[in-house]
């Protein structure tokens, strides 16, 4: 790959988990974000040529690719400013907050000839990717009813998450992942209904608890269950999914796949803990590196389009109205039309 | 204690029946003079050889172990047929009626075998064995006690085999009255029912069904999830599915996690067993070693339960979980959220 100089807009938890993938990829990084943080986080990195600038002009100057790491509500301008200057894009999920804004930023690619591919990082975890790969080749049959599970603490860190204005609450930010796959899995979706429950709007205090249902409907006739919950200070980050059709069945339970575990390690404060880890590989690596051969060294056609993105966000905006209106929310033709 | 075993057409007939065998003081007689010769599973047995397979007393008609005075029945036949044969035992002034889940096919019939147990002065209790699983039990009193603080979801499974391998009227649309839908919504809706207690409902039904695994085979839906709204703000989704592969160790399981404000729970109501492998059939090896649920149930049935305690489903918590797995049938047919009937 030709010299690869990224240009990371954001220096929150999403950025912190890219940036050592892209240093890993071995490539030239600089960052900007508007909350006083980047300097910190270049300072980290110095060792690796991490700098920091201050203005999205300088961070444009200096990149040939953008990786939008910021909240959701600013992925959508970022996005297109980037766009507009030549720059190929890589966009936190979700794309955009609205269908149409996600369409508008995939117009936007195509008129400045630039890639826009989204971090819909679930698809290069190791675990999903076996599942996708598997159900591809025939393993269950044709998938005919799918559970996914996603939990985690209620993400209080930054305020702005708790607000569905600007992160689409639950169902967008966090069961988008869900979403993706079980279209990625079954195909099409052509009907949502979904309920959420607990703290939806701001502001969220530690030790709120969200929760969200959906039941998505495939063109095939299969359905999906997907179950998200924003938890209590301890919740263990866990994902889950059962995948069954009629020639076998696959899950995995992100409890019981613990490669490293601590079983013991008497009291210790905060942050002076053994750390865990257990994936067989960083996916960020995997995703990052994929986009970047894509868009800059010729690389094959990555795993996860844009358009994905779009009709990912397309579910989660029939769910959250369907969560609005206790309708069943119909796609049809790309439109959302309650029943 | 007498105690008659009407029907054989369930699965669960067999389970009872071996566990009243070892109940002091308890007879049983059993009828299953009605088996269908069509739909019959490919090796399927039942009437007096199956009766003296399992070495149980057994009478050629339903008059005859009514004739016989029991003290209780337990009707195992076919969903539909449930209802003749509730309105046979509460004419008959049996004390107590078990009846299978679900209660009935039709809410018309279910209400009809309730009033009919009411104007005899019959009890009548529907078998719902999952109510007394110590997990369960751990975890109604966690959410009964407040420990949970206000429950936001649920998210519930209840897999299994196709059951038609053993009985094909399973999938008999008339006499089961439905499929996966009918067979395995009401398990989890009737642990729900006892959970949020008298005062909270059922309130709205939202359905999907399919038949993609067993097209060739069933006639109906052998896929489904189910979200239930409460009147208590709760929503619980449950995969029904009969989606357990016919081979696998296991025959399926029910599942529950209940998120509340305040903490969150989960139990597994089939996990507890040894895991292992058999090298000789190339198969992996299950040992459940959980209690018994048939057995308590049916000891709670005869001789009751302590005050305070889980109760058996009387027959209105029968046909309040009939009734949501009726709106899941109707709501599947027309892919809306319909209201509980």
């Amino acid at each position: 790959m030709p010299e690869l100089d990224v240009g990371l807009i954001g220096a929150g938890g999403i950025a912190r988990a890219h940036l050592p993938a892209w240093t890993a990829l071995g490539a030239k990084v600089t960052v900007l974000s508007t909350d006083g943080r980047a300097e910190g986080l270049a300072a980290e990195y110095a060792a690796h040529g991490v700098e920091a600038v201050h203005s999205l002009d300088e961070l444009l100057a200096r990149c040939s690719l953008v990786d939008v790491c910021t909240p959701s509500f600013t992925h959508k301008e970022l996005a297109l400013a980037a766009m507009a200057a030549g720059k190929h894009v890589i966009c936190e999920k979700p794309l955009a907050l609205s269908v149409a804004d996600a369409q508008e930023m995939i117009d936007a690619a195509e008129a400045a000839g630039v890639r826009l591919f989204p971090a819909h990082v679930v698809r290069f975890f190791p675990e999903y990717e076996a599942l996708a790969k598997a159900v591809a080749d025939g393993a269950v049959g044709e998938p005919a009813v799918l559970r996914f599970t996603r939990s985690g603490s209620y993400p209080v860190w930054a305020p702005w998450f708790a607000d569905a204005g600007l992160s689409g609450g639950i169902l967008l930010d966090q069961m988008i992942h869900d979403f993706d796959f079980a279209r990625l899995l079954a195909g099409e979706v052509v009907r949502v209904h979904a309920q959420a429950r607990g703290r939806l709007t701001a502001p969220a205090e530690a030790g709120a608890v969200a929760a969200a249902t959906a039941v998505l409907t495939h063109a095939s006739g299969a359905v999906s269950h997907v179950h998200g919950v924003w938890g209590l200070p301890d919740t263990q980050f866990r994902t889950t999914y059962r995948v069954a059709g009629r020639d076998g069945v696959l899950h995995h339970d992100s409890l019981q796949t613990q490669a490293f575990r601590v079983v013991a390690q008497g009291e210790r404060a905060a942050g002076q803990g053994i750390p865990a880890t257990d994936l067989a590989r960083n996916p960020f690596e995997a995703e990052l590196g994929e986009f970047a051969a894509a868009a800059l060294a010729g690389g094959p056609e990555p795993r996860v389009s844009a358009h994905d993105a779009l009709a990912a966000v397309r579910i989660a905006a029939a769910a959250a109205e369907s969560a609005l209106t206790g309708a069943a929310v119909e796609i049809e033709s790309g439109e959302l039309v309650s029943r | 204690m007498k105690v008659g075993v009407l029907s054989f057409a369930h699965v669960h007939a067999t389970g009872y029946v071996k566990v009243l065998q070892a109940m002091d003081g308890v007879e049983v007689l059993a009828a299953d003079p009605d088996p269908d010769p069509d739909p019959a599973a490919a090796g399927e047995v039942r009437g007096r050889e199956l009766a003296e397979q399992l070495g149980v007393a057994y009478a050629d008609t339903y008059q005859e172990v009514f004739d016989w005075g029991p003290d209780a029945v337990i009707v195992t036949a076919e969903n539909a047929r449930h209802r003749a044969l509730v309105e046979l035992a509460a004419k008959h002034g049996v004390g107590a009626v078990l009846c299978e889940k679900p209660l009935a096919t039709t809410a018309a019939d279910g209400e009809a075998m309730v009033a009919a147990c009411r104007e005899s002065g019959t009890r009548l209790g529907v078998a719902y064995p999952v109510r007394f699983h110590p997990a369960y039990g751990a975890l109604r009193r966690a959410v009964q006690g407040g420990s949970l603080g206000g429950v936001l979801a649920v998210a519930g499974a209840n897999n299994g085999y196709l059951p038609t391998g053993l009985r094909r009227w399973f999938t008999d649309p008339e006499l089961a009255g439905g499929g996966a839908l009918m067979d395995h919504t009401v398990h989890i809706a009737d642990l729900l029912d006892d959970l949020f207690g008298a005062d909270v409902r059922a309130e709205e039904v939202y359905a999907q069904a399919n038949n993609l695994m067993y097209a060739e085979e069933a006639d109906a839906e052998t896929a489904g999830l189910v979200t239930v709204r409460y009147s208590n703000g709760t929503v619980a989704t449950i995969d029904c599915s009969w989606s357990q592969p016919r081979s696998h160790p296991a025959w399926g399981g029910l599942e529950l996690q209940v998120v509340g404000e305040r903490a969150t729970v989960e139990m597994d109501a089939f996990g507890q067993s040894v895991t292992g492998f058999d090298e000789r059939s190339a198969r992996g090896v299950l040992l459940p070693w959980g209690v018994n649920l048939d057995e308590i149930l049916l000891r709670a049935f005869l001789y009751g339960t302590a005050a305070g305690g889980v109760a058996v489903a009387d027959g209105e918590a029968g046909l309040r979980s009939l009734r949501v797995a009726l709106a899941a049938r109707e709501s599947a047919r027309v892919s809306r959220p319909v209201p509980v009937g």
